[in-house]
């Protein structure tokens, strides 16, 4: 009898806690998700150059709107353009345009779309076909146009004569201070519905130690985390959502080979940057400087995109990298190679000291340092280094449009671009990955893990595969 | 050199070397003082330096094993060893040092890979087996060795501490930085300036601290003597050009974890205030020195002439008694050895002058002598012819009055013969005697030997010994003499050539002009050499003594004149002769213009 009171009180409560849980995990409006992030943005607009774009491209979904999406597995999804339809070549999409508007209240047109997209991609013929069609005409076939269109350098922005930036999307901004703050607040009229929270709030240039304090002492949903901060925050039972390892850490040799540029440095000897290639023990980058959130890269996209990464070589060969560096010098010290990288990043200022360590393991001398600006093409023009180790955030979950945009980041030759989008298998786009690589001006180190810190009152918040931020149904608990 | 200014050299070199003598101790004495302090400072930097060392060390070697005896390491190494991946522990190190304010720490695994390194993260995996190769030491204090960082080769103060484990051990190597903050914390003395010469096994050595801007090439000889010897050495450093002082510099070898040394502690102690004391010395020594030599100038100045006044006197009287005055006297003034020497040297003039008296009285008898001898010579002569015809006169009367007149005619003409002769020689006697003075013009004597040699040119030529002339004439400028006199001087020269020359010979008439006798416009110079028997040395030494001659008819008064007439010019005459070579003379007169000084 004692023993069935005491069953009864237990069950009692469990089912009081269960009804208790219940309502704390239903959907709510209303609250501010504050979000803390890693690096500095200057500018909202998605075709505008920035330091940063992947940061950038977080914030900017929620008030511009592409004409289609990718979910998390990769499929297309309608967006902006509620349906599409290409010529038999592939060359021709008309796309047809849901009935939105932007946040002033005037109805998204084709027009509209059309100035959008030329802003975007110059390169392409736009036809406001009627009020709601849009044709886009490419030079060559390009089998994923749907997916290439929701890369965020597609989104639809309306530009006002006085410069400022209309969307359609979930949340309107309120407030931009650039590099420093952002408020997004909830777009009522949201063709999608009204989203839950009433505002998203952006902190940025957060540093690792004052996200950490912030995140004990501070209101936030969520901040973006560096590698060596997540085991701290691993082993204290927080919550901690990790993308597949998806940014490109890559170094990008500035000059060409055939640069003639007066004023510039000689192009490093491409043995030597063979030889560099060869000295960088990866697996010790991905493991121990990255803290395993990374993997090996000997590919412009990860292994788990494509399949085929393994087929490139990237060995780790001490021995082979002395002898080519000792051929590019011909018996003298092969000259430094000065090597950029962003400042305000600590993980890149580790991976770039690793870099130079092995290198210099191997007869070879690499300077790094670090650079404000590192990312952007103006930067890079202006950069008297030799090379920069750059972090590019992988656009798409569709390897070809992937590529084309890893292409268009570093400044490779547009038939790489083009081969990539006219990729019907993959062994065309190992083919493009391999011509892309072939003269080692391009050296790809790791795919790097993007991770990001969550409280637990912030709900649904979902992280694609390549660390896009899917917000639409996030919702926050007790954040006012 | 007078004597006054020898007494004045001697009295201010004297003053000036006991003076200098005098600066040069002092300088020697602060020198060595001044080394002395250098040395002792220096010391006492070292050992400051030493303590600081130590001090550092102990501080160093205290928070490396608070790291290696914690809970967190000991836990740490055991999941490591119990095979928890290395890579997850990259950046462990961080945290323990900035907790014990650790510039490096490494926390390395058993067989030497870096797991986790603090102020070099990207070295993870890289072994390092310096201290786990066999006989190498495990030193309990901390030690100096160079460490690897991304910037270069760091010279450090490190400790390495085992991690025990179940199993093999782990290790902690932590230390800090040797730069100039540690040397900055000595505080050292003014003048003292401390540097580390930093010799990494790989890369350039470097100098921190005070001497960094010191050519290397001024340091290296005493930095390496001290590396190969282990030990410390001084040596005076020019301590670079900008600064152009000198330095004593102390090297002490400090010791690393092996053999090789891996820094050296350089204190340099600036010989500024030495030099700039030296120098104040050396410029009051040459202060009392200029002083002295001047008061020593003063002095000797006074004291010299004091002394060489009198002596000059002397020498002054001296000269006027060779220039003939005898009546010169010197005032003694004083009774000391200078005023014996003036009543000494005016008793020899008195000496001098009694015995020229004598000498000039004993010379006119002699003189006297001689004319009388020479005149009784002369009238000797004559008298006898004239005393015969009177005798035979006086005889003649015994005969007939034919015989008679025919011997009075024949003994009234000897007679009158005789007289003339008598009447000739008293007239010679008396023109010697009536020698006129010279009426002095511009001659040319050129032209006035050119006279006399054309004069007598006829008599050589017609003579039973043939006499050739030659004339080697300078083209003299006019002398200062009496035509007449002169013209006497010259004839009377050939004719006793001539006389010289019985067998015939050959006269040379010579002239030039000679600038080196001291007068302002030089002199003229007339020779005359014949080409006869020639004189022997005693000959030619009387040659002009009144009355002597060689000749079996001669008066002994032709060459007297001629140096009479000579010296009435201002001039002088001399002879050379060799035996059966020929004689020459020589004859100097004053130019016109000279002013002529009779002797």
């Amino acid at each position: 009898m004692k023993h069935s009171r005491s069953r009864l009180l237990a069950i009692s409560c469990l089912l009081l806690a269960a009804a208790g849980g219940h309502s704390s995990s239903r959907p709510h409006y209303g609250g501010t998700a504050r979000v803390l992030l890693q690096y500095r943005v200057n500018s909202i607009d998605p075709a505008a150059e920035e330091d940063h774009p992947a940061t950038r491209d977080r914030m900017a979904r929620l008030t511009f709107e592409t004409l289609t999406q990718v979910d998390p597995q990769g499929r297309v999804h309608p967006r902006l353009a509620s349906s599409w339809r290409p010529d038999p070549a592939k060359r021709v999409w008309q796309l047809r345009l849901r009935l939105a508007s932007f946040h002033d209240g005037t109805t998204v047109t084709a027009a509209d779309v059309v100035a959008s997209l030329k802003n975007a991609e110059p390169g392409w013929r736009y036809t406001a076909t009627d009020r709601q069609t849009v044709t886009i005409e490419t030079p060559s076939p390009i089998t994923q146009m749907p997916e290439l269109l929701a890369v965020e350098k597609f989104a639809v922005v309306k530009r006002l004569p006085d410069g400022t930036l209309l969307g359609t999307g979930p949340y309107r901004l309120s407030q931009w201070h650039p590099g420093e703050h952002a408020l997004f607040t909830a777009n009522e009229d949201y063709w999608g519905g009204r989203s839950y929270p009433d505002s998203i709030e952006f902190q940025m240039g957060a540093g690792l130690r004052e996200q950490l304090l912030q995140r004990q002492l501070g209101p936030y949903a969520a901040a973006e985390l560096t590698p060596d901060g997540i085991r701290t925050l691993d082993q204290s039972g927080q919550e901690v959502l990790l993308s597949r390892p998806a940014d490109l850490l890559v170094i990008l040799f500035l000059q060409p080979d055939n640069a003639g540029v007066a004023g510039r440095k000689k192009p490093i000897d491409p043995r030597l940057r063979q030889a560099l290639s060869s000295a960088m023990d990866r697996d010790a980058i991905s493991n121990a400087m990255l803290q395993k959130k990374g993997s090996p890269a000997s590919g412009l996209l990860p292994q788990w995109l494509t399949g085929y990464e393994f087929l490139l070589d990237s060995a780790f060969d001490r021995a082979r990298a002395r002898k080519l560096a000792a051929d590019a010098g011909l018996g003298v010290p092969s000259p430094p190679i000065s090597l950029a990288y962003d400042f305000s990043d600590p993980v890149a200022k580790l991976v770039a000291e690793r870099i130079a360590f092995d290198a210099s393991q191997a007869g070879i001398t690499v300077r790094p340092y670090g650079e404000s600006h590192v990312n952007s093409k103006s930067a890079q023009a202006s950069m008297n280094a030799d090379a920069v180790l750059l972090r590019l955030p992988l656009a798409s979950l569709e390897p070809s449009v992937a590529l084309a945009a890893l292409a268009g980041d570093l400044g490779l030759a547009p038939e790489t671009a083009s081969s990539a989008l006219q990729a019907v298998r993959p062994e065309d786009l190992l083919q493009a990955e391999r011509k892309a690589l072939e003269n080692f001006r391009v050296l790809p180190v790791a795919h790097v893990s993007q991770a990001l810190w969550l409280n637990a009152n912030a709900h649904n918040w979902q992280q694609l595969p390549n660390g896009l931020w899917d917000l639409d149904q996030l919702w926050v608990e007790g954040v006012r | 050199m007078s004597l006054k200014t020898k007494l004045l050299l001697l009295v201010a070199l004297s003053v000036a070397a006991s003076v200098g003598a005098v600066a040069w101790l002092i300088e020697a004495r602060t020198h060595e003082t001044f080394r002395q302090i250098e040395q002792e400072r220096t010391t006492a930097l070292v050992n400051q330096f030493r303590r600081e060392f130590e001090h550092e060390g102990d501080e160093i070697t205290r928070g490396v094993d608070t790291i290696a005896n914690s809970d967190s390491m000991l836990r740490l190494a055991i999941d490591l060893s119990n095979g928890s991946d290395y890579a997850s522990h990259v950046n462990e190190a961080i945290g323990y040092a900035s907790a014990q304010r650790l510039d490096f720490l490494d926390l390395i695994a058993p067989d030497g890979a870096t797991i986790s390194s603090a102020h070099w993260p990207a070295r993870f995996g890289y072994k390092q087996r310096w201290f786990l190769e066999p006989g190498a030491p495990r030193p309990q204090p901390a030690f100096l060795r160079h460490v690897e960082t991304p910037q270069g080769s760091v010279l450090a103060l490190l400790c390495l501490r085992p991690v025990h484990t179940h199993g093999p051990d782990f290790y902690l190597i932590g230390g800090r930085r040797l730069d100039t903050t540690v040397l900055g914390s000595l505080f050292p003395a003014e003048g003292l300036r401390v540097s580390i010469y930093s010799a990494p096994e790989q890369g350039p050595a470097e100098i921190l601290g005070a001497a960094s801007g010191v050519p290397s090439e001024n340091l290296m000889p005493l930095i390496q003597k001290v590396m190969d010897q282990h030990g410390e050495a001084s040596a005076s450093i020019e301590w670079g050009p900008e600064l152009q002082q000198e330095q004593i510099v102390h090297a002490i070898a400090l010791p690393g974890y092996s053999d090789r040394v891996p820094a050296v502690l350089l204190v340099a102690n600036s010989l500024e205030r030495e030099t700039a004391l030296e120098k104040s010395v050396a410029k009051v020594s040459l202060l009392i020195a200029g002083v002295g030599v001047l008061l020593g100038i003063i002095g000797g100045g006074f004291v010299a002439a004091r002394l060489s006044r009198p002596i000059k006197k002397l020498a002054r009287a001296a000269a006027e008694i060779g220039q003939g005055n005898w009546d010169v006297r010197v005032e003694p003034g004083s009774q000391d050895e200078i005023g014996k020497l003036a009543s000494a040297f005016n008793q020899m003039t008195q000496e001098l002058i009694t015995q020229r008296e004598r000498l000039v009285q004993s010379e006119r008898v002699a003189a006297w002598r001689e004319l009388a001898r020479r005149l009784a010579h002369e009238l000797k002569n004559p008298l006898f012819p004239l005393q015969i015809t009177v005798e035979n006169l006086l005889r003649a009367r015994e005969n007939t009055p034919e015989q008679f007149d025919e011997v009075f005619r024949e003994s009234t003409a000897t007679l009158l013969e005789e007289v003339a002769n008598l009447k000739t020689i008293i007239g010679r006697f008396s023109d010697f005697s009536r020698m006129p003075a010279p009426q002095l013009q511009a001659v040319d004597l050129d032209e006035l030997i050119r006279g006399v040699v054309q004069l007598v040119q006829g008599q050589l030529a017609r003579g039973p010994a043939r006499i050739e002339t030659e004339l080697q004439l300078g083209d003299l400028p006019a002398v200062s003499g009496d035509p007449v006199l002169l013209r006497r001087v010259v004839e009377n020269l050939v004719l006793n050539a001539i006389d010289a020359m019985p067998q015939g010979g050959k006269l040379t008439f010579r002239t030039e002009l000679d600038h080196a006798n001291g007068l302002k416009h030089g002199s003229a110079v007339f020779e005359l050499a014949d080409t006869g028997q020639g004189l022997t040395p005693e000959e030619c030494g009387r040659l002009f003594t009144p009355y002597y001659t060689t000749k079996q008819h001669g008066t002994g008064l032709g060459l007297a004149i001629v140096q009479s007439v000579v010296s009435d010019h201002g001039g002088q005459i001399s002879v050379t002769s060799a035996k059966n070579q020929g004689t020459t003379f020589h004859i100097e007169l004053p130019l016109w213009g000279e002013q002529v000084v009779s002797i």
